[in-house]
């Protein structure tokens, strides 16, 4: 009896959605337990969180907040890849807010002279903030558009903003790459209460995302538009719409990304702000165990998942991989995930754990 | 007579998305032929193989991936990693054929590893494509972090030895218009390509499973077989992609070829292949890869467009076939579904047409849309160039212009026997410098007011330029750039003749958008020469 209901428990754990990605999780981190010594150490300095882990959180922002708009894309079915794209650009619009003067427009001989003072900034920081994220969102409504409306493959729709992004990025800037001087855009990416602030920013995103998918009914839509978009259609769900708001919400994602990424490093590089992020944030979706498929989700998984790829690039930091070779790694991992979740490795554990028990 | 065109258009409706782009190519080198007159010389032309033989020859592979519906994001990492490894190896004293033979290997090998993957443990190609390409690049750098240079003799003849092409060249003097070996190569295997594409069993049978991969199945044809060859066969044409790359360029590093997919999936989506498979032309992806080029080199001529158009105008080109693609494919059914309902109900044939109407408008709506946003974006991106030119330049200093770059001037003092001129023009006080480096050490600089002069030997000068043909100077790694200098910033303008040939790059500098060795070439430069009190 107790045998029955001890396997039934370990059934249900294995069988969780948040059973892989918390085992790949724990692997990398026993992994840094035996290899590098003091890694899990923490310090505090000036009242503020310092260590090893904290840094895992906060680099791997970005990559959590791609995540948790990319779940719900994948889950309708599709995929976004110009994400890194929207973060550029995004990072684009919120510079050039700030410091117009670099692309030649002209400001009163008043301002002028402030242009490199770190408290001055063109627009209010809220105008900046919310013109970025509508920019973002616009560019994330025209994926949907094309895919929901237009009924391109998905991976075909986004790979053009992909393609173009980031040249519209360039054209937004004319090239330059604009230094941020503003101190308090620099908190959002920079700023610490006691954890990151970028931390918050994901935290505050993660439960906009957790209440519009599970205490309204989009989240079963969503999902019920990727298991069969035409039987969705024929109950009475408006699928375009729902693909239609889920990537605008991806959009919105991906400029908030865009903003902490820029002003982590205060500056707008077009080239390079959110290069092949697109593809982390799909790995993180996949490692928490949502099927390119579509259908059910899980977001909290995909925040592990974007965990397990920022634990594996610090780990690899850690014991002195050369950053350029990190990816490969990264590969591997990738490997080592898909080997854990396709049916044939699956099925060949059962059995083989099957013929223990009897 | 109409109706005879009529009818031959529908009924070579499949070979509309290619001749778009053949036409597209046509129409848009003779537009920038009239425009520009440096394109009507043949060798631009000619340049366009000669400059993108490995795109075509990895875009061929990604032609056959994605006709079976799948996607090959690896073939960057490839190209990257047999361009690094060949070069190792060949320090290592290899023999090159020997080199080159593995390097095959070893790309097929990835290649069926990655369709193993896809075909049997059923991985989406997309991510089991992207692992391949992460790690491949990833061991470009367990290898080597810093770009190796090929001195193999082999290699050095296959990449400079020019075939004239009779007609346009005098076979006495050897000069005229020519292609490389690499450019044969590449014809060599489309040519081949188009065989097994349209003339073998394993073509069909790519074109069955693009079509309807159950179906194909059903059928009895060898599904998983073709599926694990068709990957081996991109691995195989990304690695001779890196070989051919690396015989041009002359080197291997794990940072070539970034971003390279996305070039060679928009060149196939141009040539007309269908990314859910099933449908396109081997002979397609040649002209995609040709437009692809094209832009770059129009943008080249232009000199006034920045470099990032290119990418501007792939993103737009790509989608443009997408739509066109899409309106076909939904015509077809359209017809299909009509012909069913004509038999069985006619009154459902109304509501079938109303939202494909409605899918039409929709796209070329956001055609529209989207060239108008183009066209919009080209007048603003000149009104902030001029007025960059006029209003920054007011409050930051007084009345200060941004001169135009002497190219006449620099022109003429290469000629006098300079071997290099290197101007630099703009900052807060619109400097205008132009240096020239002659053979015997002597540096002459002018603002166009005074000049200074300053002496260095010979083996110097030697040495300054065999340090800027190291950093790839007349690779094609060394592209123009340019965008208006912002208040702080210089633009450059760099003429270097090195043994017989000469190469002029431009580029501005705290932007983006310049090639990583450009910087590089200007500070070694600005190391040597004298400068203005």
């Amino acid at each position: 009896m107790t045998q029955s209901k001890s396997s039934l428990t370990w059934r249900k754990i294995t069988e969780s959605k948040l059973f892989f990605p918390f085992l790949a999780l724990g692997l990398i981190l026993l992994f840094d337990l035996i290899f590098v010594p003091g890694f899990f150490a923490l310090t505090t300095k000036g009242g503020h969180l310092y260590g090893n882990l904290i840094d895992i959180l906060r680099n791997g922002s970005c990559i959590m907040l791609l995540g948790i708009g990319m779940t719900l894309v994948i889950a309708t079915g599709g995929v976004d890849l110009s994400v890194g794209a929207v973060m550029a650009i995004a990072a684009s619009v919120a510079a050039i807010m700030m410091n117009p003067v670099i692309i030649g427009v002209k400001l009163p001989p008043n301002l002028m002279k402030f242009i490199n003072d770190p408290n001055f900034t063109y627009a209010p920081l809220w105008e900046v903030v919310l013109v970025t994220l509508i920019v973002a969102t616009i560019c994330g409504l025209w994926n949907g558009l094309l895919v929901a409306y237009g009924r391109i493959q998905a991976m075909v729709a986004t790979l053009i903003l992909m393609i173009a992004g980031r040249g519209i990025a360039q054209l937004i800037t004319n090239g330059v790459r604009i230094q941020i001087f503003y101190e308090p855009y620099a908190f959002i990416g920079n700023g610490w209460l006691i954890l990151p602030f970028s931390l918050y920013i994901v935290a505050f995103v993660f439960a906009i995302a957790w209440i519009l998918t599970r205490k309204t009914a989009i989240g079963m839509f969503i999902e019920s538009v990727g298991i069969n978009f035409r039987s969705s259609f024929f109950s009475g769900i408006d699928e375009k719409k729902i693909k239609l708001i889920a990537y605008a919400f991806c959009g919105f994602c991906a400029g908030v990304a865009g903003l902490v990424a820029s002003s982590n490093i205060k500056t707008s590089d077009s080239n390079n702000i959110g290069l092949y992020f697109e593809l982390d944030a799909i790995l993180a979706v996949v490692i928490g165990g949502t099927l390119m498929a579509g259908g059910r989700f899980s977001l909290l998984a995909s925040i592990v998942g974007a965990l397990v790829i920022q634990a594996t690039t610090t780990s690899m930091y850690a014991i002195g991989v050369p950053a350029n070779a990190v990816i490969a790694i990264k590969g591997l991992v990738v490997v080592f995930v898909i080997l854990l979740y396709s049916e044939q490795v699956r099925g060949f554990v059962r059995r083989i754990t099957a013929q223990k028990g009897t | 007579m109409l109706q005879k065109i009529g009818a031959l258009i529908s009924n070579n409706r499949r070979f509309i998305p290619l001749s778009a782009t053949v036409t597209l190519f046509f129409v848009a080198y003779a537009v920038g032929a009239v425009f520009y007159e440096g394109m009507r010389d043949p060798q631009v032309f000619l340049n366009l193989f000669r400059s993108y033989h490995y795109m075509l020859i990895s875009a061929i592979g990604m032609t056959f991936v994605m006709l079976t519906g799948g996607i090959d994001l690896s073939v960057s990492g490839v190209v990257a990693l047999t361009t690094v490894a060949s070069a190792a190896l060949l320090r290592e004293g290899w023999n090159p054929w020997a080199v080159m033979l593995v390097m095959l290997v070893m790309g097929m090998a990835l290649g069926a590893i990655m369709g193993a993957f896809i075909t049997y443990l059923k991985v989406q190609p997309f991510i089991a494509t992207l692992a391949g390409m992460w790690v491949a690049r990833g061991l470009c750098f367990f290898i080597s972090d810093d770009a190796i240079a090929i001195n193999d003799r082999v290699y050095r003849l296959l990449g400079m030895t020019k075939i004239l092409i009779p007609g346009l060249a005098d076979p006495i003097t050897k000069q005229g218009d020519y292609i490389s070996i690499l450019v044969v190569v590449m014809l060599v295997v489309l040519a081949v390509a188009i065989y097994i594409a349209h003339y073998t069993r394993f073509g069909r049978t790519v074109y069955a499973i693009g079509g309807n991969e159950q179906s194909a199945r059903l059928m009895g044809l060898p599904v998983n077989r073709t599926k694990m060859l068709v990957y081996t066969l991109s691995g195989f044409c990304s690695a001779l992609a890196g070989i051919t790359y690396s015989i041009y360029v002359l080197s291997g590093h794990g940072l070539y070829a970034g971003g390279f997919e996305l070039d060679v999936i928009a060149s196939v989506v141009m040539g007309g292949t269908m990314l859910s498979g099933g449908a396109g032309y081997v002979f397609g992806t040649l002209f995609g890869v040709l437009v692809n080029g094209l832009i770059q080199t129009l943008i080249q001529f232009n000199g006034q467009l920045s470099s990032w158009w290119t990418k501007i105008v792939i993103g737009v080109l790509t989608l443009v076939f997408i739509g066109v693609q899409s309106l076909l494919a939904a015509r077809k059914t359209r017809q299909l579904a009509s012909k069913k309902m004509m038999s069985q109900a006619k009154e459902v044939v109304a509501p079938a047409s109303k939202p494909r109407n409605r899918q039409i408008l929709l796209l070329g709506g956001g055609a529209i849309i989207v060239i108008v946003l183009a066209v919009l974006a080209i007048n603003g991106a000149q009104n902030v160039a001029r007025g960059s030119v006029t209003n920054i330049s007011t409050p930051t200093s007084a009345a200060c212009q941004l001169k135009p770059f002497r190219q006449d001037q620099a022109a003429s003092l290469m000629k006098a026997g300079a071997i290099l001129a290197y101007e630099r023009n703009g900052g807060s006080n619109c400097i205008d410098e132009l240096y020239s480096v002659y053979p015997d050490g002597r540096i002459v600089g002018d603002d166009g007011t005074k000049k200074i002069e300053k002496q260095v030997t010979p083996a110097d000068v030697g040495k300054l330029l065999s340090d800027i043909n190291d950093k790839g100077w007349f690779t094609d790694e060394m592209y123009d750039t340019w965008h208006t200098p912002c208040g702080q910033c210089y633009g450059y303008y760099l003429t270097v003749s090195y043994k017989g040939q000469a190469k002029t790059v431009k580029a501005v500098d705290g932007g983006t958008d310049a090639p990583a060795n450009y910087w590089q070439v200007v500070s070694t430069i600005n190391g040597v020469i004298p400068h203005f009190p």
